[in-house]
């Protein structure tokens, strides 16, 4: 996942996971420091030294609190970007061609590093979808999913939240699902990410993450800048864009990583000009469900703007 | 009309400076009793900020031996405020119209295009407005009040943010 021309986000470095067995592992304030002393990224190097700590470690409990609020800030780039109708647009064709193909129900869409589980919520919240499908949102950190839960009980809302790793559910996704995960994975981290998607049971991925052009750093800049509060939320926030994958790049990783799939990008540019879009989203479907879902995107495939 | 007019423009610009400071710290889906909440706090400091400004003005207008000529100063300064903060406002009522259509593209346009730059340059607005006001009027006196709505305008935010650090507000 490194890639030394990039320095990493700071909700990255300050939290550590085995992947294996989800166990929390101890982060080192010192080797944080060093490591965005390293890049010269001084807001990081504030915002880490302000993380209290135990015996050189970063308290896991200060840590949670700082992801919890940043994450909830977070939220306000997906509410402004109307990204929860955005995600349930490009879904509904997706479990349309997968129950015209026979896939049977419900259809199982896993949200991979849901975070405090805005889109999983959203969806909910807005009933967007009928009981044959079925969204779960998964991610490795125990105070995020906690959060994602008590907000949804706080507004009464079905959801199912877990934490675990996405691709090791005792019922795997027949979609997968993430917003804003990809550009944290990079080489041979990206590729292995993308080749877990090709297994029996999964039928299609839906993948948003910023999209990569010239004008993504300023605009992420003027975004945060100007509205977020938390140093976190800013700093990382302009990271994303600056290391966001380049459309291009991102169709090549997964067609060497999952051959098996149809995939494309989709949300290159703004109604058929040659404007970029904030996000644009890596789509992947099974050869007998491609036609399908290309017929129910109709027109839209135009809008969004499409590389394959 | 000028004085009723800027009245105006102070309670919308306060009542999205409530908005502005809840934004970001509420992760439920449906926010509308929130954020109503939210504005009104921002509508009632920014009355608050406006008597401020109407107890210094009234307290020059009390104390000078020229009260008909503070007062004209205070208007040609206000008209001339309206100059630059009018426009402005207008550019962002334009955008909500704008944005209550429903499509995500033009929403988002409406963040990437108005929201985020306006919101990024309402300091130097404010700024721009104040001095465009002054030099109509270049008395101490004007300055004087001028400086204290700036800092009104410029600070609410950031007593807001201190008075929810302190667990003032929800």
């Amino acid at each position: 996942m490194v890639d030394d021309r990039y320095s990493p986000e700071i909700s990255d470095a300050i939290v550590s996971f085995d992947p294996e067995t989800l166990q929390r592992a101890p982060v080192v304030k010192s080797d944080v420091l060093r490591q965005f002393s390293d890049y010269r990224n001084r807001t990081a190097v504030r915002v880490v030294e302000r993380i209290p700590e135990r015996d050189g470690v970063l308290d896991p409990a200060a840590v949670d609190r700082l992801l919890v609020t940043s994450h909830c800030e977070m939220q306000r780039m997906s509410e402004e970007f109307q990204h929860g109708r955005r995600v349930g647009e490009l879904l509904r064709p997706v479990i349309k061609a997968l129950h015209e193909g026979g896939v049977a129900n419900p259809i199982r869409i896993v949200d991979i590093g849901c975070g405090t589980g805005f889109i999983v919520r959203w969806l909910a919240a807005n009933a967007y979808f009928d009981d044959d499908v079925e969204v779960i949102g998964v991610d490795f950190n125990k105070a995020l999913i906690d959060e994602a839960r008590r907000l949804a009980s706080l507004e009464k809302l079905n959801c199912t939240f877990l934490v675990a790793n996405a691709f090791r559910l005792d019922h795997p996704a027949a979609i997968y699902l993430s917003t804003g995960i990809l550009h944290h994975f990079r080489g041979q981290g990206l590729g292995e990410l993308l080749r877990r998607h090709d297994r029996k049971e999964t039928h299609a991925f839906v993948h948003f993450d910023f999209h990569s052009s010239p004008m993504a750093p300023f605009g992420s800049w003027l975004f945060h800048a100007g509205r977020m509060h938390e140093p976190l939320t800013k700093d990382d926030g302009i990271l994303s864009a600056v290391g966001a994958h380049k459309s291009r790049y991102l169709l090549q990783a997964e067609r060497t990583a999952a051959p098996d799939f149809v995939s494309a990008i989709y949300g290159t540019r703004l109604w058929r000009l040659p404007i970029p879009r904030v996000f644009h989203s890596l789509v992947g479907i099974r050869p007998a469900y491609h036609p399908a879902f290309v017929r129910n995107m109709g027109n839209r495939i135009a809008s969004l703007g499409k590389i394959e | 009309m000028t004085i009723l007019l800027l009245w105006l423009l102070a309670t919308v610009d306060s009542t999205f400076i409530g908005y502005r400071d809840a934004a970001g710290r509420n992760a439920l889906i449906d926010k509308r009793a929130y954020f109503r909440r939210a504005m009104l706090r921002g509508a009632v400091a920014g009355q608050i900020a406006v008597a401020i400004v109407g107890l210094a003005a009234v307290g020059m207008l009390a104390t000078t031996p020229q009260p008909v000529r503070l007062f004209a100063a205070f208007e040609h300064a206000a008209t001339r405020m309206l100059i630059v903060y009018v426009p402005y406002a207008l550019i962002l009522t334009i955008t909500f119209f704008i944005r209550a259509i429903p499509s995500v593209d033009i929403r988002s346009i409406t963040s990437v295009l108005v929201f985020g730059p306006f919101t990024l340059i309402r300091p130097v607005v404010v700024l721009a407005g104040a001095i465009w006001g002054l030099l109509a009027a270049p008395t101490p006196r004007v300055g004087l009040l001028l400086g204290l709505i700036v800092s009104l305008m410029l600070g609410m935010e950031y007593v807001l943010d201190r008075l929810r650090a302190r667990g003032f507000l929800v």
